[in-house]
């Protein structure tokens, strides 16, 4: 019976095969879509989860009474967490990236050198708590002057994984250290939160003299606050209670951090957060994870809605059939049993080529999203038990309710014509088409809305320039003559004929401050000022300049406070949100007035405000320090013919700065980077509302012949007596557009309310106005329209004496 | 074999009944050929319909079989003509998407007839009709008589004791028209089917043993030939 069920199936899609295309189009389209997301969905899911500690750790933080949160813990307080609270197994930190810089190997002959960005300081045991696999060696960094290089690394390094014991020479911010390869480690995966290509061991730190000076990263201190806690807790443990203790703990080493409160972010919630509002950070967007989900589930409900649609629409044309098989015998189950095959006849094919269509799509995909996805990370958790289990329902629902239709007719009628014969759910077919089109004008309102704010945040006056303006990556090794050096660097750059201006400052806008702190007041501070907290920037004399950054009141920096840096020439200059919160006046009299933070400082200038970090937020107070900066030389400059002057600029960049990688960006592209999620989310949007409005237009088209059919005695008698083509399209369309302006009816308050939301997260955002609406209403009614004029045409112009015939 | 007692068949429309069947008197035996014959719109159709149980009286009395139709639920109804009667259509309904072979099968498959049983009947009746030859072919690749033939062939495959025909040469030519009924007179005398057919034709009736002429839904006259 099933063979012959598959049969009667492939035989009769054949038969109508162009109803069967467009079907199946709109379920591959579907499915394909699904498929992707799922993939990231399930790539999100599975961050982090290769661990085997995965369901014992825990991230440390501190928690602020001001609802802020650090994750950066001073090194110190790791061992003494470990020995003082019971159920913490295994405390392992990480300085993370805090040792790049330049790593050389003597091969006798020659130096081979590279630029490492993503070197870590980490406990001996961090690759046994972590649980990355070590191909090499014990896996242990328990002593000084130890290395662990990850596959990519050690391949680049000496052509191959064998490269235990060997060593390199370390070049970073502690001086010149060399350090012997104890193990090699697979590469950590892409979707693991945790990530370094060189790790270097913690212990060799406890030296002063391999410190270098650098005395706050001493891994006893609880001065400052650098490294990441992760800690293994015993199976059962109460993460609260050890919280508490940590707290306690905290507090007694510290007694001025009462306020202070020692939160656990268990290491499941470090990807993704379980709710909207997560006290703790993570890495993951729940945003756009829902976004997503959220996408891919409409889009597959808009393709089985489609598929009900187009199906109960055809059932006309298999009515007799149907009826023919009721007299011969047929019961109701059998014929359900027959459609149900063709459901799934069809649905198997269209699965089958979205399967296809993702493998030949793949690596588009993962190129906008920066990810390395395939359908091999769908083979982990329970996911395509999930998702086979959706898509089997869905077609079993979707199917089950077009073989019912079907499998009802009356038999008597079916076989004596089709005039007498009302295929039901008219209205159910018509309520599809307008949640189709709800969801489809959702899409398109949510798209122009988000390139709206884009286009807002691109065009915002930001109160400074970053068109035109390169950055170049200071160097990285400090030694005595550095500072030469980049004075010599800056000097000779500025020589050359198409740089403008030149700036040396160590953060650049886009990218951060250099620090924040609180403990700053005006003189005669109020009580609570000390809590405010500013923004710090450290700055040469030209950074206004060369950002155009506008000056209010005062001079700005100058070349001779630069020299001594700013702890001694005790100088600042502020922004406008800096002098509200200090709580002067917005006049000239601020100039030369002192604030205190811990000494005095002399207020040499006030900057207007600007967008120093993307619209997000709101403009923070900043305080600017003047210094001999080397973080970062920012040119501003004609960016016509680039690969001639980045040439020249490498060339004075390697003479002054010789073994030291040149790195460089643009500082628009910097800012735009901020932007990441809003890009992200702008194409799904656009993707989906494509995919929606096309997979809606299918099911009207399906409606639209439907009527066309059904009408179509109508419309031979109609033309008789004497209607032309256009008030025939007309009657057939209008049905169809007041539909649309249903949806749109429907969909507008409910996209308004969902883009309002989104708006939210942005301190400066746009309104939304009427005509965002009416443009995505005035789409798809067009698009709706010249789906179902093309239908209605044909009907029009049809013979009327062959269509009254042939009733 | 059958027996209709004060058979009605009504529409209600603004309070006022239209009959298209009104008590109606019949009896029919094994063996008979019946002709029903009358102008249009005089109930033809309705009666084989009802008879066939494809529709429902609105009042009256229905045996089948000895069976009291009238009382049957639908199950038990459509598991009764499944097993004694066999349609053919005017238009012959044959499916489209199915060979002949597939067409004569169906009727078996619903049957839940096993497969080697059903491959014996299918063949033993396309070789008792000749067509054998076009075993393989779809409906639209053969003529109104041979696509009719196939329909009696599928009327005929679950060996029923009653053959209903609703103008079954209706869309043949002459010829066409006559092979068939000889078909069927055939079958009448050498297997004993039960025939009982509506017919235009006056030449069509007399092949029968009996013709009913039916005017406003009651029978108007009953001609034993």
């Amino acid at each position: 019976m099933f063979k012959n069920h598959l049969k009667i199936a492939f035989r009769s899609l054949w038969r109508n095969r162009a109803f069967s295309a467009i079907n199946m189009f709109g379920l591959i389209l579907g499915f394909t879509v699904f498929i992707f997301i799922a993939e990231y969905v399930a790539y999100e899911w599975n961050a982090n989860r290769f661990h085997q500690n995965f369901n014992q750790l825990s991230r440390l933080s501190f928690l602020y009474k001001t609802g802020e949160s650090n994750y950066y813990l001073p090194p110190g307080l790791g061992p003494t967490l470990k020995s003082n609270v019971p159920g913490i197994k295994q405390v392992v930190r990480i300085g993370e990236n805090v040792g790049s810089g330049v790593l050389s190997i003597n091969t006798g002959a020659s130096k081979n050198v590279f630029r490492e960005e993503r070197v870590s300081f980490v406990d001996g045991q961090f690759l046994k708590v972590f649980t990355f696999p070590v191909l090499q060696g014990n896996g242990l960094l328990n002593e000084p002057q130890t290395m662990a290089l990850s596959k990519t690394t050690a391949i680049k390094y000496f052509g191959n994984v064998n490269a235990v014991g060997k060593v390199i020479q370390v070049n970073n911010q502690f001086g010149n250290t060399d350090y012997t390869v104890t193990s090699v480690y697979q590469d950590m995966p892409q979707n693991s939160d945790i990530q370094a290509d060189v790790l270097l061991s913690y212990k060799t730190l406890e030296s002063a003299a391999l410190r270098n000076g650098n005395d706050w990263a001493d891994p006893t201190g609880l001065g400052s606050e650098y490294s990441y806690l992760y800690i293994l807790t015993n199976e059962n443990a109460n993460l609260s209670q050890i919280s508490a203790q940590a707290t306690n703990l905290w507090h007694k080493l510290k007694p001025d951090s009462k306020n202070d409160h020692v939160g656990l972010q268990p290491f499941q919630n470090l990807h993704i957060a379980p709710g909207f509002s997560y006290q703790f950070q993570t890495y993951g967007s729940l945003l756009l994870l829902i976004a997503f989900l959220s996408v891919a589930m409409l889009i597959i409900v808009i393709a089985w809605v489609n598929y009900i649609n187009l199906s109960t629409a055809q059932a006309l044309n298999r009515a007799r059939e149907v009826g023919v098989r009721k007299v011969l015998g047929a019961s109701r189950g059998q014929l359900t049993l027959q459609y149900l095959t063709e459901t799934f006849v069809l649905t198997t094919i269209s699965l089958g080529v979205a399967m296809l269509m993702v493998l030949m799509l793949q690596a588009a995909y993962n190129s906008f999203l920066e990810k390395q996805l395939s359908l091999a990370v769908l083979n982990a958790g329970w996911f395509w038990l999930g998702g086979a289990t959706l898509i089997i329902s869905g077609t079993l629902l979707a199917g089950g309710y077009v073989s019912w239709v079907l499998s009802s007719f009356n038999p008597l009628k079916t076989i004596r014509s089709k005039a007498f014969l009302k295929v039901g759910g008219l209205s159910l077919r018509r309520g599809l088409v307008v949640f189709q089109f709800v969801t489809s004008i959702i899409f398109i309102i949510a798209t122009i809305v988000l390139y709206e704010q884009l286009q807002y945040m691109q065009n915002q006056d930001l109160g400074m320039k970053v068109e035109q303006r390169l950055a170049v990556t200071g160097p990285s090794i400090i030694n005595s003559s550095q500072r030469d050096n980049s004075i010599a660097f800056e000097n000779e750059v500025r020589q050359l004929p198409f740089v403008k201006q030149l700036s040396a400052s160590n953060n650049i806008p886009g990218q951060g401050y250099n620090f924040s702190t609180a403990g700053i007041t005006k003189s005669n501070a109020n009580p609570g000022d000390d809590k405010k907290s500013y923004a710090m920037l450290i700055v040469d004399d030209q950074f206004f300049k060369t950002y155009d950054i506008n000056i209010k009141y005062g001079t700005g920096f100058t070349l001779p406070m630069l020299a001594h840096g700013w702890t001694k020439t005790k100088k600042v200059v502020l922004n406008e949100a800096a002098v509200r919160q200090l709580g002067y006046n917005d006049n000239n009299a601020i100039i030369g007035q002192k604030i205190k933070w811990n000494n005095d400082f002399e207020i040499v200038g006030v900057v207007k405000d600007y967008h120093h970090l993307g619209l997000h937020e709101q403009i923070k107070p900043m305080i600017f320090l003047p210094a001999v900066a080397d973080g970062f030389f920012t040119l501003k400059m004609e960016t016509a013919n680039m690969s001639t002057k980045m040439e020249q600029i490498r060339s004075l960049y390697q003479k002054n700065f010789p073994g030291e990688p040149f790195s460089y960006s643009f500082l628009d592209e910097v800012y735009d980077k901020q932007y990441k999620t809003e890009y992200q989310l702008g194409k799904i949007f656009i993707a989906a509302a494509f995919t929606a409005v096309l997979i809606a237009c299918m099911g009207l088209l399906g409606l639209a012949m439907f009527a066309a059919r059904r009408r179509i005695k109508e419309i031979g008698i109609r033309k008789i007596l004497g209607a032309n083509v256009f008030s025939l399209v007309n009657l057939i369309s209008a049905d169809f557009l007041k539909l649309v302006v249903v949806a749109l009816v429907v969909a507008s308050p409910i996209a308004w309310y969902i883009m309002h939301r989104w708006l939210e997260g942005f301190a400066y955002r746009i309104t939304m106005q009427w005509w965002m609406f009416a443009s995505a209403g005035l789409m798809a009614l067009f698009i709706a329209f010249a789906t179902v004029s093309i239908q209605a045409i044909k009907a029009a112009v049809s013979n009327p004496v062959k269509s009254l015939r042939s009733e | 074999m059958l027996s209709l007692k004060q058979i009605s068949k009504y529409y209600s429309s603004g309070g006022a009944k239209t009959y298209v069947l009104n008590r109606v008197d019949l009896d029919v035996d094994q063996g008979e050929f019946v002709s029903i014959m009358g102008p249009s719109g005089s109930g033809k159709s309705t009666l084989l319909n009802i008879i066939g149980m494809l529709d429902q009286p609105s009042e009256g009395y229905q045996y089948f079989l000895n069976e009291p139709v009238h009382q049957l639920k639908d199950k038990q109804r459509s598991a009764l003509y499944k097993q004694n009667i066999g349609f053919v259509f005017q238009a012959y309904h044959l499916i489209d998407e199915l060979t002949v072979y597939e067409n004569i099968e169906t009727p078996l498959l619903y049957q839940d007839v096993k497969s080697a049983e059903r491959k014996a009947l299918v063949a033993d009746i396309l070789d008792r009709f000749n067509i054998v030859g076009k075993k393989d072919l779809f409906p639209e690749q053969l003529s109104g008589g041979q696509q009719q033939l196939v329909g009696i062939a599928r009327a005929l495959i679950s060996k029923p004791k009653l053959i209903l025909a609703d103008e079954p040469t209706g869309n043949l030519n002459s010829k066409q028209g006559e092979e068939i009924m000889e078909l069927f007179k055939k079958l009448n005398k050498e297997d004993g089917v039960t025939v009982i057919q509506v017919t235009h034709s006056e030449k069509n009736a007399q092949y029968g043993s009996r013709i009913i002429n039916l005017l406003d839904g009651k029978i108007d006259s009953s001609i034993i030939l």
